[in-house]
């Protein structure tokens, strides 16, 4: 077992360090295993990690240097138990470019490291404190070298970022099981805190408060919204004005779980505000429907209440011109550098671009705009999407379908057969952003089920930009 | 029958514009189609036009509750759901533009109790569902889905629990639907 007492000399060497930008050397293991041996060198620009191979061994000529540029955080910690050793964790999120993708961003890296140095004090007590301090020791410095560093960056966005992020975490207690508050509790706070983030907890005390808070929130000054449901998802949604990707950028880990990504939909409405979606557009007779009863979660299969028949009974026609891009004509989603730029639309004041079609029909029942699968827990109304497939499954019903046609088709709906019912009045695209003029005088739009102002609206996807985390 | 329309008086007209939720122009629209209507059976205002003949007409016709909202507003005592003129403004004001949430889901209440007790039971329901459903049996709900689907109903809209939805626990079911008012129509 090679542990000589490296950590003694690498102390020793530091106060007269070999170069001047080098402010420490420390050897460390990896956390796993314990079996692998690192080098540390830390330095105003770069966190150096060496692999120490074992004597028997070829000596390792690889160097992995780390820019603190890409660095969000660092902490030490404790071992579990009767681990005497010390934890360090560096959080790093280095620019990658992914396959395919014509941009690269930033991902990841988080590099963890276990400290134990040699002493020959026999007290289990000061031994533990000793290793603990001394990756304190490491993390502080490397905060600290994080912080310097900034001053050396050349571009602008990237100093934007780097301000501290501040979070809004919004917890609903009520909502569905009710976990939300221990996956706060448990795992929110503890990962917020080891990244320094500095957060805001919002309790939630009335269902759409959340939504409420978002908004009329001044989103400008968060860097990012985390609401946790009580089916233990959470959601970060993107700040709508910084032009980085934020939710990489800001430090999150994202601990336990899977993690996939989520479009988002930008919306623009008439009056100028841009709102952003994930789960719907509604217009017509589902948005009358009042989709979020939460009460009424755990009542039966049928979910067509009075409410809803009644609605039936007095069906109404709305008139409207409706346009959209379909999916086949634009592959990519992609704005280039800056995410959420919303290239594929044009000024409201303008026709709508060449490449779009524009649907015959002006009378409709209604028409919706659905950007997951599940309009509510048992409403699938589109069972082809999936979270990141950068499409807006666009549905919409033409004037002159019989009621019992329509309640037919909702019944269907439940099971995701809607679309094999062929209801000539049923259309169903798949579309990269919309336009929707509603041209009847009174009516009702929704986006997620919320009621929004009435009035053309228009709307493009995002891909996978937003993240779903779930525990 | 003569050349010409039997027009209404100018008191008349004042009059049911300050009773009714409808314009000048609505209640000479209405006087015109009720004259066709009656045909030419040209008689007093009081004369009735037969629940028949009511149901020709277009707004009217592809109504599934056609029938219903022609007994709710008839004021014949013979129940055979013929309408007055004054009968057939008072169902076009409750179901104009103008009227309130309060009017239109008062009627909405009425026309969908079809036993005329007062309040809406499971067979009330069960006609209601039934009317919306249509008539073939692909449409139709199973035994089981119907018992379903009024138990869900009874669950979200009877606060009191005493098995029927009165009016006041329909009006609240209504308030949460915000295009009732407009969506509640009959215009000629």
């Amino acid at each position: 077992m090679d542990e000589p007492d490296a950590s003694r000399d690498s102390r020793k060497h530091q106060r007269n360090g070999p170069a001047a930008d080098t402010r420490m050397h420390g050897v460390f293991t990896d956390a796993d295993t314990g079996r692998l041996t690192y080098a540390l060198s830390l330095s105003d620009s770069c966190l150096t990690v060496q692999r120490i191979n074992p004597p028997s061994s070829p000596p390792s000529s690889s160097s992995e240097h780390l820019d603190l540029r890409d660095c969000l955080g660092s902490r030490a910690h404790r071992g579990e138990r009767e681990d005497q050793g010390a934890y360090l964790c560096a959080y790093f999120y280095p620019h990658r470019r992914r396959w395919m993708s014509s941009s690269p961003v930033r991902q990841r890296d988080e590099r963890r490291f276990r400290l134990v140095l040699n002493t020959e004090d026999n007290n289990d007590d000061d031994e533990e404190d000793v290793n603990l301090r001394e990756a304190e020791r490491w993390a502080r410095a490397i905060r600290n070298s994080t912080a310097r560093s900034m001053g050396n960056t050349h571009g602008v966005l990237f100093s934007e970022v780097r301000r501290p992020c501040g979070v809004m975490v919004l917890v609903n207690p009520q909502s569905g099981r009710g976990q939300a508050m221990a996956l706060y509790n448990g795992h929110v706070q503890r990962m917020l805190t080891e990244a320094d983030i500095p957060h805001t907890l919002v309790i939630t005390e009335r269902p759409n408060h959340a939504r409420d808070l978002v908004r009329n929130a001044d989103l400008t000054q968060w860097d990012a919204l985390v609401i946790l449901s009580g089916d233990g998802l959470l959601f970060e949604v993107a700040s709508p004005v910084c032009g980085e990707d934020l939710l990489t950028s800001c430090g999150f880990q994202l601990c336990k779980g899977q993690t996939s990504a989520l479009d988002l939909i930008s919306i623009h409405l008439s009056s100028g505000v841009r709102l952003f979606s994930f789960l719907s557009l509604a217009w017509g007779f589902v948005a009358d429907v009042d989709i979020e009863s939460e009460q009424f979660r755990q009542i039966g299969d049928l979910r067509f209440l009075l409410g809803t028949l009644v609605r039936l009974a007095s069906l109404r026609v709305y008139q409207g011109k409706l346009a959209f891009l379909p999916a086949e004509n634009q592959p990519e989603t992609h704005s280039g550098e800056i995410k959420l730029l919303d290239h594929l639309l044009v000024p409201l004041d303008q026709p709508v671009p060449q490449d779009w079609t524009l649907v015959e029909e002006r009378e409709f029942v209604l028409v919706l705009a659905m950007f997951q699968s599940h309009l509510s827990e048992d409403l699938m109304a589109a069972p082809d999407a999936r979270s990141d497939d950068g499409t807006m499954h666009l549905f919409y019903v033409t004037a002159g379908i019989s009621r019992a046609a329509l309640l037919r088709l909702f019944r269907a709906m439940q099971s995701g057969t809607h679309l094999d019912l062929g209801c000539p009045h049923l259309v169903y695209r798949r579309a990269r952003a919309l336009r929707l003029e509603p041209l009847s005088p009174a009516g009702i739009m929704t986006v997620d089920g919320e009621r929004v102002e009435y009035g053309p609206v228009q709307a493009q996807v995002h891909r996978g930009v937003a993240r779903l985390i779930s525990s | 029958m003569g050349g010409t329309a039997s027009k209404l008086p100018k008191e008349l007209l004042s009059e049911y514009q300050e009773l009714t939720f409808l314009t000048k122009q609505e209640i000479l629209l209405a006087h015109k189609r009720f004259s066709e209507l009656q045909g030419r059976e040209n008689g007093p205002y009081g004369s009735r036009v037969s629940m028949e003949k009511i149901l020709t007409l277009p707004e009217l016709k592809s109504n599934p509750f056609r029938k219903r909202i022609c007994h709710v507003f008839s004021t014949c005592d013979l129940g055979d759901g013929s309408l007055s003129f004054e009968d057939f403004l008072d169902l076009l004001s409750a179901f104009s533009d103008s009227a309130t949430l309060e009017i239109k889901s008062h009627y909405a209440f009425r026309i969908f109790d079809f036993d005329d007790d007062g309040t809406l039971d499971a067979r009330d329901l069960e006609k209601l569902v039934n009317c919306l459903t249509g008539e073939t049996d692909d449409t139709r709900l199973t035994a089981e889905e119907m018992r379903q689907l009024l138990n869900n109903i009874l669950e979200e809209s009877d606060i009191d629990k005493d098995g029927t939805v009165n009016l006041s626990e329909f009006q609240h079911v209504i308030s949460r639907s915000p295009d009732f008012v407009s969506s509640f129509k009959i215009v000629l």
